[in-house]
């Protein structure tokens, strides 16, 4: 089995797959920058 | 390979153990990317300096080409693998937070012209990849694999559909390697095609979105022409991956209806685990920016955001890209592979310009 294959394994074994974790993670960013706790992300 | 790998806080019962079992290999993400944007910059910033003409190499190809040359040529070593791994889900929630670049209206239209492409693109695929997959004999359920990788959304259709009809591991290995290859293949040859047909940003990212295979090098190939390019690519690609579960289903079920796969017992339930949540989370976050929750600022921070989660990516679709690796999985399914998407890749330009003479892309 791939690493990658593992991930989307372990991550389904929490209940949640691994888009699921991922669109959590973009989300928590997304409330960060909205309150204010990521205020400047530079690039 | 590492034995397994688990996500953060979930089963080691020390949670910093599980974070330190990652950093390694998501810092060697981080620094390749870095190092990709640094030589972009620095590049440009001498050519500016010097007043040489030179043309622009992008961090995406300089990310992609240092994960490339560390993967062919030195065993990379196990602390790095468990990190490197997560460049899917780095793309992923990339996607997520790439919505914020995205308005409703750019949603539907885009979106909308995306959709009609798309089912005639996936109908396309899954009937040459079907005919040239008999035509060279492959196994019934590897040619059903490769058909499913080209036609919606490579690496995940494939282990979707894997699962769903019962196939080997050899088949879905044989799959996965030849549309990775593919793909590398994608990355170097469609910015060139893009720019020798002058195609616009729109269409060329379209373009992208709907011939190449996985999610990452439609992303990659999508940047590498131009950042509004990648930005129309995933979104076309995002409409395709939203089919997954259509497709895996009507597999599942043409292969139960020969003995060779369990029956669906739920359908409803088969589609909604087989369809990407990301997708949902893109069309969310593309909501809350119109509707104004995040004000200008924000919205360029989640932009920025989005743009480091999609420079890990690239660094990693390096990385886990060995050619050796590949050679070791035969080169018939590769041919096939290679017929099938160069015809997809034809019908899909085809579609695109035809697009582009109605609506103006």
């Amino acid at each position: 089995m791939s690493e990658e294959n593992k991930i989307a394994t372990e991550a389904t074994r929490l209940g949640l797959s691994l888009d699921v974790w991922a669109v959590i993670t973009a989300f928590l960013l997304a409330l960060l920058v909205r309150v204010g706790v990521l205020k400047h992300v530079p690039w | 390979m590492a034995t397994s790998v688990a996500l953060p806080g979930s089963q080691a019962r020390d949670p910093f153990a599980n974070v330190a079992r990652f950093l390694p290999g998501v810092l060697l993400l981080g620094v390749i990317g870095f190092a990709g944007k640094v030589l972009e910059q620095s590049i440009n910033g001498y050519a500016k300096a010097h007043h040489l003409v030179i043309p622009n190499i992008e961090y995406v190809l300089w990310a992609i080409a240092i994960g490339l040359l560390i993967a062919n040529t030195v065993t990379i070593p196990q602390i790095f693998l468990p990190g490197i791994a997560t460049y899917e889900f780095w793309l992923k929630a990339g996607i997520v937070l790439l919505g914020a670049r995205f308005v409703v209206g750019d949603v539907l239209k885009l979106g909308g012209i995306s959709i009609a492409l798309v089912a005639l693109e996936i109908s396309g695929s899954l009937i040459l990849m079907t005919l040239l997959g008999r035509l060279f004999n492959l196994k019934p359920k590897l040619t059903s694999l490769l058909a499913v990788g080209s036609a919606v959304c490579g690496v995940s259709a494939i282990i979707a559909a894997k699962g769903a009809i019962d196939a080997d591991d050899e088949d879905s290995s044989f799959a996965i390697a030849a549309i990775l290859a593919l793909g590398a293949i994608a990355l170097v040859t469609f910015p060139l095609i893009g720019h020798a047909l002058h195609m616009s940003d729109n269409a060329y990212g379209l373009w992208s979105g709907l011939a190449v295979d996985n999610t990452a090098e439609a992303t990659a190939a999508g940047a590498l022409y131009s950042d509004v390019a990648g930005k129309v690519a995933v979104l076309a690609k995002t409409t395709r991956n939203a089919t997954i579960g259509f497709v895996v289903l009507g597999y599942a079920i043409y292969w139960a209806g020969r003995g060779q796969a369990e029956k669906v017992k739920n359908k409803g339930a088969f589609l909604w685990n087989k369809f990407p949540k990301f997708v949902l989370g893109f069309l969310v976050i593309s909501l809350l920016v119109s509707v104004h929750v995040f004000n200008k600022e924000q919205v360029g921070a989640l932009a920025n955001l989005s743009r480091w989660a999609f420079l890990l990516t690239f660094a990693g679709v390096g990385l886990r890209t060995n050619f050796r690796e590949m050679s070791k999985q035969g080169v018939r399914p590769f041919i096939v592979g290679a017929l099938g998407e160069i015809l997809i890749a034809g019908l899909t330009l085809g579609l695109v310009v035809g697009a582009n003479s109605i609506w103006k892309l």
